[in-house]
């Protein structure tokens, strides 16, 4: 019996079983960016709109618009303003409508 | 009771059982519509032995005649615009569209002259799946809920966090 085999067998099995059970390495992936609405004031929406390279994000009024199928998961808004935007840790983002993906963050930053 | 309706009762309920476990098979088509092929290497990864595609059932092809499912990359090249038409009007129906990658949702290259932007201006698009590239395991989450055997999760996600762990005066 060839060695690989005997060493395949004491390895055991590397597949994941996705999407019956959570993958480990699920953990390591990049994730868009989540916001923290109290945190985030017009200026600090303006400053991270223009951090922005894919036009993932625009700020209408005190709704900061973010469209989650545009963003690359750069990180560039959470280096541009860390205290108000952190990683969502969500990569299970696929969608039947493209509107579902956009979503709106209220801007609650400047009512206090 | 008669016993020739107990004998078609149970051929009918076999057949049911096999295409339960048999007939989930899928084939995909992959089309480059001027990608940077990064969604490529990603989805070359589906066959990998740690993903192993096909012990869900979806199984590659190279022909759009065999393929159920088009898996479109890429910003939506207008040189492409032909290509892209006739490999929709060769596959079989049912079909279903599912654009991969930011490109492919109209991020990237939104207003660029050589692009329409995002797939769904050429082609009538299912399933988004957003990521840049997206990584395989979410490539099998899309692929999951493009047939059905997962919901889909972006609904309920708002993408806001906790004030608590900020380090600000609020």
């Amino acid at each position: 019996m060839p060695l690989w085999f005997v060493r395949g067998l004491r390895r055991g099995v590397v597949t994941t079983r996705y999407p019956a059970r959570p993958d480990s390495s699920s953990a390591f992936l990049p994730t868009p960016p989540a916001f923290r609405p109290r945190q985030l004031t017009r200026e600090t929406a303006d400053r991270i709109v223009a951090a922005c390279p894919s036009l993932a994000l625009s700020r209408q009024g005190d709704e900061l618009v973010f469209d989650v199928g545009a963003c690359t998961a750069c990180g560039r808004c959470a280096a541009a303003a860390p205290h108000a935007v952190t990683s969502s840790s969500e990569f299970e983002l696929a969608s039947t409508t493209r509107s579902a993906l956009v979503k709106k963050i209220p801007i609650l930053g400047d009512l206090r | 009771m008669n016993p020739g309706q107990d004998e078609a009762d149970a051929a009918r309920q076999l057949r049911e059982t096999i295409a339960a476990q048999f007939g989930r098979s899928l084939h995909i088509r992959t089309l480059d519509t001027g990608s940077c092929a990064v969604c490529e290497q990603e989805i070359r990864l589906l066959t990998a032995p740690h993903y192993d595609l096909q012990r869900l059932g979806f199984f590659f092809t190279p022909a759009p005649r065999h393929a159920d499912l088009l898996l479109v990359t890429g910003p939506m090249v207008r040189a492409f615009d032909v290509a892209a038409r006739k490999t929709y009007e060769a596959m079989p129906g049912p079909k279903v569209v599912v654009a991969t990658g930011a490109c492919a949702l109209g991020g990237v290259y939104p207003q660029d002259p050589f692009v329409h932007g995002q797939v769904s201006e050429v082609l009538p698009v299912d399933v988004w799946i957003p990521g840049c590239p997206p990584s395989p395991l979410a490539l099998l989450q899309g692929l999951s809920v493009a047939v059905g055997r997962l919901t889909e999760k972006i609904t309920g996600l708002t993408f806001t966090a906790d004030d608590v762990s900020s380090g600000g005066a609020s």
